[in-house]
């Protein structure tokens, strides 16, 4: 059929690969090398660089996908992306984002697909350029500590942050942190990190290591940590372990993510179901929503409202219309 | 028993004869004192679209008969013809004007080697659908919701244009000769609104009296 169709068609010759594909389709609105540069374009909105690898390595293939098969509005952008689930397989489909994947030459990025969704207390693996607010509110207790954080990829794997505590007596801290993504392929990373927090009267020296993974379609994300004071009088040294089990309701960048945490800090434990969504069609705003509840040693500890509101500032906020 | 059903058919024949009767039609003639565009240069694709493509905004003959304006009569409520049809060939969108119905569906195909999309939008430039079409005789059906002009236009061929006008009401296209037609009409007076995509919309009252042709005359500015 596929062959009569273009005896009939005589000369034009129709591509059979997908760099054919990409080159006779794609091309037109994203560029031969991806840089969606056109002499004369004829869509309004100018696609991402895909030759930007600190832009496209922090993107999921599973968003490609969706992208390509749902159009632009399918992620929150432009409906000048046509949508081709009708017309491509999906092997196509896949087969798009790894030639896409190739527009990136530079090596060593770590993969996108492992930028999974941030847990609340669970600190990710994956780097990220991201700004938080952190609210932790005490249930029965007059308790409130707001958290501000600003995240900034530095290089291909490494990130800083520095973060600064609002507590009810004001502010009297100040966190610094580094991260490194040791190592990671294309569902797994290990990210080894070292953060400070400053006082007045201490510093504590807190270093961890982070990692994440998918499991079908659960994102299974863990972290352990040591918290070492300069002076052990203010302070003790404690052994911090978190880990999450989540997973997304669709593929959506809008979708709900419902998870839980176990939340360990020596002997106490706790645990702390959330829900996550997307609050913009390109999930550049997100927010959380959880209760950390403890397992034992309830009478010391009570039960606590935590969340985030979430801002991934080099992702566009919305589809540019 | 067979005379029965004779005298039931031509009872039922009988009955229909009336209720064409007691109907009327409506038909009409179109025509303007504007000018077509000149042809548009094409620079895309010209193996396929050639290079040089006529401006159908405004398809006008010698006469001043204006083709694709769309006959609406308000109030008059009709059923039926819940898919559409348009189709991509040699980088224009077939046919350019079409009625469509609420809440019915769009087929759109290609028979043109080269990627097509058909994005749909409101008049507010909101997207309904923008789906591509890489190959030829691929067919994709998508839905059209609530009444309203529906535009219909390619990412990849600036200069296609098609209009799908989706409303519940009795309506026509006027044709080459700027002629169309509507039949089936009660008796009764009517507006009747006529649209096209340059020109200023226009209204007429008029009669429709049963077993008649109520014939218009419209120009469009
Ligand atoms: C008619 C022009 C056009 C064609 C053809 C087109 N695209 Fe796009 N595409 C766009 C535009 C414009 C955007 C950016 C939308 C935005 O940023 O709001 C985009 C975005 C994308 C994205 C999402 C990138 C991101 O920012 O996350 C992917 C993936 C993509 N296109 C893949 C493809 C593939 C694969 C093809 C060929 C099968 C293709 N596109 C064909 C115009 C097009």
């Amino acid at each position: 059929m596929a062959l009569l169709l273009a005896v009939a068609l005589g000369a034009q010759p129709q591509p059979t690969t997908i760099p054919e594909m990409w080159s006779a389709w794609c091309a037109r609105c994203h560029a031969q090398d991806g840089s969606g540069k056109i002499a004369e374009p004829t869509v309004t909105v100018e696609p991402m660089d895909f030759t930007d690898c600190r832009l496209t390595s922090a993107e999921p293939d599973a968003d490609w996908e969706r992208a390509i098969a749902k159009g632009g509005p399918g992620v929150g952008l432009s409906p000048e992306m046509p949508a081709f689930e009708d017309s491509l397989t999906p092997e196509q489909i896949s087969g798009f984002v790894r030639h896409m994947r190739g527009f990136c030459t530079d090596r060593g990025w770590p993969s996108g697909n492992t930028n999974f969704p941030r847990p609340i207390l669970t600190e990710k693996a994956f780097p990220e350029n991201e700004f938080l607010v952190l609210p932790a509110i005490s249930h029965d207790r007059n308790d409130v500590e707001i958290k501000a954080l600003y995240e900034r990829r530095v290089g291909k794997r490494s990130m800083f942050e520095i973060g600064v505590p609002v507590a009810n007596d004001g502010v009297d801290e100040l966190e610094a942190a580094v991260k490194h993504a040791l190592v990671s392929n294309d569902r797994s990373i290990v990210s080894l990190g070292f953060e400070t927090v400053l006082s007045s009267s201490l510093a504590i020296f807190e270093p961890f290591a982070s990692a994440g993974t998918m499991l079908r379609d659960w994102y299974v994300q863990g972290q352990i940590k040591v918290e070492l004071p300069t002076d052990r009088a203010r302070a003790d040294r404690a052994f911090v372990y978190n880990a999450y089990l989540g997973r997304d309701t669709s593929a959506a960048p809008t979708t709900w993510t419902i998870g839980v945490e176990i939340n360990g800090e020596n002997g106490e434990l706790a645990f702390t179901p959330q829900v996550r969504k997307g609050l913009t069609g390109t999930g550049a705003l997100a927010a959380s929503l959880g209760v950390t509840i403890p397992i034992n040693k309830r009478e010391q500890r009570g039960v606590r409202w935590v969340g985030y509101w979430l801002w991934e500032y080099l992702e566009p906020w919305r589809a540019r219309k | 028993m067979g005379r029965i059903l004779a005298l039931g058919i031509l009872g039922a024949l009988a009955s229909a004869q009336v209720a064409l009767a007691q109907s009327g039609s409506i038909t009409g003639t179109i025509t303007t004192a504007v000018t077509g565009q000149a042809p548009v240069r094409v620079t895309i694709d010209q193996k396929v679209c050639g290079s040089e493509l006529p401006d159908e905004a405004i398809v006008v003959d010698a006469r001043g008969r204006l083709a694709n304006a769309v006959v609406t009569v308000a109030g008059l409520k009709r059923a039926g013809g819940r898919e559409s049809m348009v189709m991509n060939e040699k980088c224009r969108f077939a046919p350019r004007v079409q009625v469509a119905r609420p809440n019915g569906s769009v087929r759109t195909s290609s028979k043109d080697p080269v990627l097509h999309t058909t994005q749909a939008q409101y008049e507010d430039g909101r997207t309904i659908f923008n789906v591509g079409l890489p190959v030829p005789g691929i067919t994709i059906t998508k839905a059209v919701g609530r009444a309203a002009t529906v535009r219909l236009h390619c990412n990849t061929h600036p200069w296609m244009r098609g209009w799908l006008v989706v409303t519940d009401e009795a309506a026509a296209v006027s044709g080459a000769d700027g002629r169309f037609t509507i039949d089936n009409v009660p008796p009764g007076t009517y507006q009747l609104r006529i649209w096209h995509e340059a020109l200023k919309s226009a209204s007429q009252t008029i009669t429709v009296v049963a077993g008649q042709h109520t014939d218009v005359k419209f120009e469009l500015r």
